[in-house]
């Protein structure tokens, strides 16, 4: 037997690669003991666990390059990772190998207004850039709830979303450009701090890659500019079919608001006990309704709203008084998902998406899913898109409430795709959701994605087994989920 | 049916489903190369040296196949008619926000191969923003699709994005699906005159904070406004360099804008001030949008620059006679050549300084039309791009014989 690091996780991992590895991190850029390596097992998706032989923290282009080339020279596989709050298992080290962990590349590089551009490395975590922005008049638009945690290499590599993405649009439509180091250690620039960079449009492609094209090592982010002005609405339901009826109208009498979220009685409860924001208890529902723009706008915006409100049966529909009384509603919104602790030991969220015509039909039918499997549902979700997260509480401990909870997120999740939607708005695909690939997409689909992946990650060894069923060198194994678990705030 | 179809040079297909299956026939069969085209707007783009091979006509799939107005999103076969698909969209008091020039010829499918926009880009985005679904067929005859019906969604890689802007040489696009906005109630579009290009660089910095919030934001010299003041049919001051700004919402919000950017712009030192509202800003946005098409100017070119560097890119080409419209929020410039400019030499060489221009501005320019005996010498697909060799394999792996519009496929140095 080779011999290996005495602290290393695995022995076959030879004691020379982690000695190359150390030489170009340094000691306190890597992890092998199987203590701090538990850490790194999971991301926010906790359901299936891997731990990786190896943790490194690269602190440049050039670190991530060495790195992956000594992978490649070793036949290691490897996996980029954030701040590790995907839900979808997105860095999950699929049959361990080394896990290239970003979080000290972490500086904004650059910010140029007039040409309304920031250059990032991949750790900046969300919030600091707009933190960062603060009194220049401009912001990062895409916003995810997790945005305090989560990193801008992480959102470029599951395209993430947001509550005002409903307006403003997801990562890939503020991303200009990206440095990455690919599959085989060659660094490459994609689209710049330019538009319409000729030839195909790589950027967008690369979006949304969830780790599978390679290490994405900088990004060129558009900045947007703040609205001078914000209304913010409750508005208050006796059942859910009138709130997702009243989204529907909304919508479809082309208004297209900032924010657009859906609480349900279930989550409300929670988040008021957390937060005593003062939410109705005895509702069915509420919608967070925020419009912004130009002051001179905002209002008539507002009013034609709660117009819709009413006229769809709200009992009752709040103007938030203050920007206090506003950020204490995203907090409630935004960390609901910490609330649901008061409510059950374990849950397990959903990410599908409907039409948003189909809202009321798709709730209706949680609803009949929680009855017929006995699982009690609650709901807080991005309603303007239509992209849904019912909520499942369980105890883990029961196995058969746990079997019931993947049942019933199966059935859930397929009602999506009946009703003409997807299986996932924000999360991504994972390795949670790789066996609803081939429902939602034809082989042919899959064959065209799996070529495209051919063409950036040959050899397979970045980021094996995730998005496509296909995934990976060695076949069509996916791991197989076992229990349903606690989730991160998303 | 192989012998058939190797003998015809164009072929039309009456569904998506006769288009793959021909397309699979061609690929066992002779290969021949395969030329997808929509409104032929755009053919002549790209090397002169064509091999022979077959024009696929996709006119005819223009079907409508799902509209559920109140998702605001729209599934359509790509050979629809830009104007066709506004009038189905208008219905329903919606619309696609991206300028389309020759919208009576162009198809939805070529605008979004071509990756066409306007002037609205700066506040309302590209086709990449708009295209939610796709479905294609690739060289050898698969259907495949990617993305879907809603509007967010992240299963799977996005070959929409791919597919936007690839012209048609990964595949052919065959139908699609549209993320829809309203049709605003108001309009206007906001014509300021200024000394020379120059004198517009502190109104542009000036707007970087505006308390309004303009979705265009065009320069033209004074060429280009006297040409779009012609097309538009409008009396508008058209001697001087022009700021042009688009401004769209409720009367209200556009009414406040205007005034607001007319006070902003005051210290900025204007000339003359005309506020283009109701129809005749429709004619406006009609003008500048087709002023992009090549006419008889011996080039048009594109450029692609830093916003900041915009003006002095423009101050350069206007020297050299060209007329020229930037979208300078996006700092996208289009040129064309002056008629003085008669020889491939002279050409060359005013295109070799105004490409150095870009690329000192970080950004790039391409010929979109020239003579066909110009275009060995021209610099077709711009400077090589660093990521250029990862398309080409791209490319590779999707279509492997290049039978989809091979004159179109990156060289590995453009011209020099």
């Amino acid at each position: 037997m080779t011999t290996t690091a005495p602290t290393a996780a695995r022995p076959d991992i030879a004691a020379e690669f982690l000695a190359e590895l150390r030489r170009i991190v340094g000691d306190d850029g890597l992890l092998v003991d199987r203590d701090e390596l538990l850490v790194y097992e999971c991301d926010g998706f906790t359901i299936e666990k891997s731990i990786p032989d190896v943790v490194v923290f690269p602190a440049s282009t050039d670190d991530v390059v060495a790195i992956v080339k000594l992978c490649n020279q070793y036949q290691v596989p490897f996996v980029p990772r954030g701040a590790g709050t995907s839900l979808a298992g997105g860095c999950l080290p699929v049959g361990g190998g080394v896990m290239i962990a970003l979080t000290r590349m972490k500086r904004i590089v650059e910010i140029n207004l007039r040409d309304r551009y920031a250059v990032v490395e991949p750790g900046v975590v969300n919030l600091h850039l707009t933190q960062h922005l603060k009194g220049t008049g401009y912001h990062y638009a895409p916003d995810p709830s997790s945005q305090g945690a989560c990193t801008i290499g992480g959102n470029f590599a599951t395209n993430s979303g947001g509550p005002h993405t409903l307006k403003y649009g997801v990562t890939v439509n503020h991303v200009l450009g990206a440095e990455m180091v690919m599959p085989d250690g060659s660094v490459v620039n994609l689209g710049g701090k330019v538009e319409d960079v000729p030839g195909y449009d790589l950027t967008g492609l690369f979006v949304g890659n969830e780790g599978t094209f390679g290490v994405c090592t900088k990004i060129i982010v558009r900045l947007t500019r703040d609205p001078a002005a914000y209304r913010t609405m409750l508005g208050v339901f006796n059942s859910v079919q009138d709130a997702t009826q009243t989204i529907s109208n909304i919508i479809g009498a082309g208004i297209v608001p900032a924010a657009l979220e859906l609480m349900d009685q279930g989550i409300v409860g929670a988040v008021e006990a957390a937060f005593h924001f003062g939410f109705p208890l005895d509702a069915a529902a509420v919608l967070l309704i925020e419009v912004d723009g130009l002051e001179v706008a905002v209002d008539e915006e507002a009013q034609k709203i709660i117009e819709i409100c009413r006229e769809t049966g709200a009992r009752e529909v709040r103007l938030a008084n203050s920007q206090k009384e506003r950020l204490l509603l995203w907090k409630c919104r935004k960390q609901a998902f910490g609330a649901i602790g008061r409510l059950s030991p374990s849950y397990c969220t959903q990410d599908g998406v409907v039409p948003r015509t189909k809202l009321p039909e798709v709730l209706e039918f949680i609803t009949a899913v929680g009855l017929k499997h006995n699982i009690r549902i609650v709901n807080v979700f991005h309603a303007g898109d239509g992209n849904i997260h019912p909520i499942l509480l369980f105890d883990e401990r029961d196995a058969a409430q746990v079997q019931r909870v993947l049942a019933a997120s199966d059935e859930i999740l397929n009602k999506c795709i009946d009703l003409g939607g997807s299986v996932t708005g924000e999360h991504g695909i994972g390795v949670e959701k790789i066996n609803f690939m081939n429902r939602l997409f034809a082989p042919a689909d899959l064959e065209v994605m799996a070529k495209v992946r051919q063409a950036f990650n040959p050899s397979g060894l970045c980021s094996p087994k995730k998005m496509l069923p296909t995934a990976g060198a060695c076949g069509t194994e996916q791991i197989e989920r076992k229990t349903p678990g606690r989730r991160a705030a998303l | 049916m192989t012998a058939v179809a190797a003998a015809i040079d164009e072929f039309l297909p009456a569904t998506q489903t006769e288009l793959s299956r021909w397309m699979a026939e061609n690929a066992e069969g002779t290969a021949r190369p395969v030329y997808p085209a929509g409104g032929r707007t755009a053919t002549e783009f790209g090397k002169p040296q064509r091999p022979p091979g077959i024009s696929l006509c996709t006119t005819s799939l223009n079907r409508v196949i799902d509209f559920p107005a109140r998702d605001m999103t729209i599934t359509v076969e790509a050979g629809i008619r830009m104007d066709e698909l506004a009038t189905v969209l208008a219905g329903e008091g919606q619309r696609l926000p991206v300028d389309a020039p020759q919208a009576h010829r162009a198809t939805l499918g070529g605008l979004t191969a071509t990756n066409t926009s306007g002037s609205r880009r700066f506040g309302m985005g590209t086709m990449r923003d708009y295209v939610i679904g796709v479905s294609a067929v690739d060289s050898r005859g698969t259907m495949f699709k990617a993305g879907g019906r809603v509007v967010k969604n992240v299963a799977g890689y996005d070959l929409c994005k791919m597919l936007v802007g690839s012209l048609g040489t990964l595949a052919v696009i065959t139908q699609l699906t549209l993320k829809l906005k309203p049709i605003p109630e108001s309009s206007v579009l906001l014509w300021t005159t200024f000394d020379h290009l120059g004198a517009i660089e502190p109104a542009l910095e000036r707007l970087v904070t505006s308390a309004a919030r303009p979705i265009a934001l065009d320069v033209l010299d004074a060429r280009a406004a006297a040409a779009i003041a012609n097309e538009a049919g409008l009396a508008l001051p058209d001697r001087r360099a022009v700021l042009c700004l688009g401004v769209e919402g409720t009367s209200r919000e556009v009414a406040w804008q205007v005034d607001q950017l007319v006070q902003e712009l005051g210290p900025t030192g204007p000339r003359e001030t005309e506020v283009v509202s109701n129809t005749d800003s429709a004619k406006l946005w009609f003008a500048l949008s087709e002023f992009q098409v090549p006419s008889d100017d011996p080039v048009t070119f594109r450029a692609n620059l830093l916003p900041s560097r915009t003006i002095e890119f423009l101050q350069e080409a206007e020297r050299i006679g060209c007329a020229l419209q930037a979208h300078t929020g996006n700092g996208i410039v289009v040129g064309h050549l002056p008629d003085s400019m008669t020889t491939v030499g002279a050409a060359k060489e005013q295109l070799a300084r105004l490409r150095e221009r870009a690329r000192q501005a970080r950004g790039n320019l391409t010929v979109v039309h020239c003579d066909a005996a110009w275009k060995t010498q021209l610099p077709l697909f711009g400077d090589f791009e660093p990521s250029w060799p990862l398309m080409q394999k791209l490319k590779r792996e999707l279509d492997p014989s290049n039978l989809l519009n091979p004159h179109l496929t990156f060289s590995a140095a453009g011209t020099s």
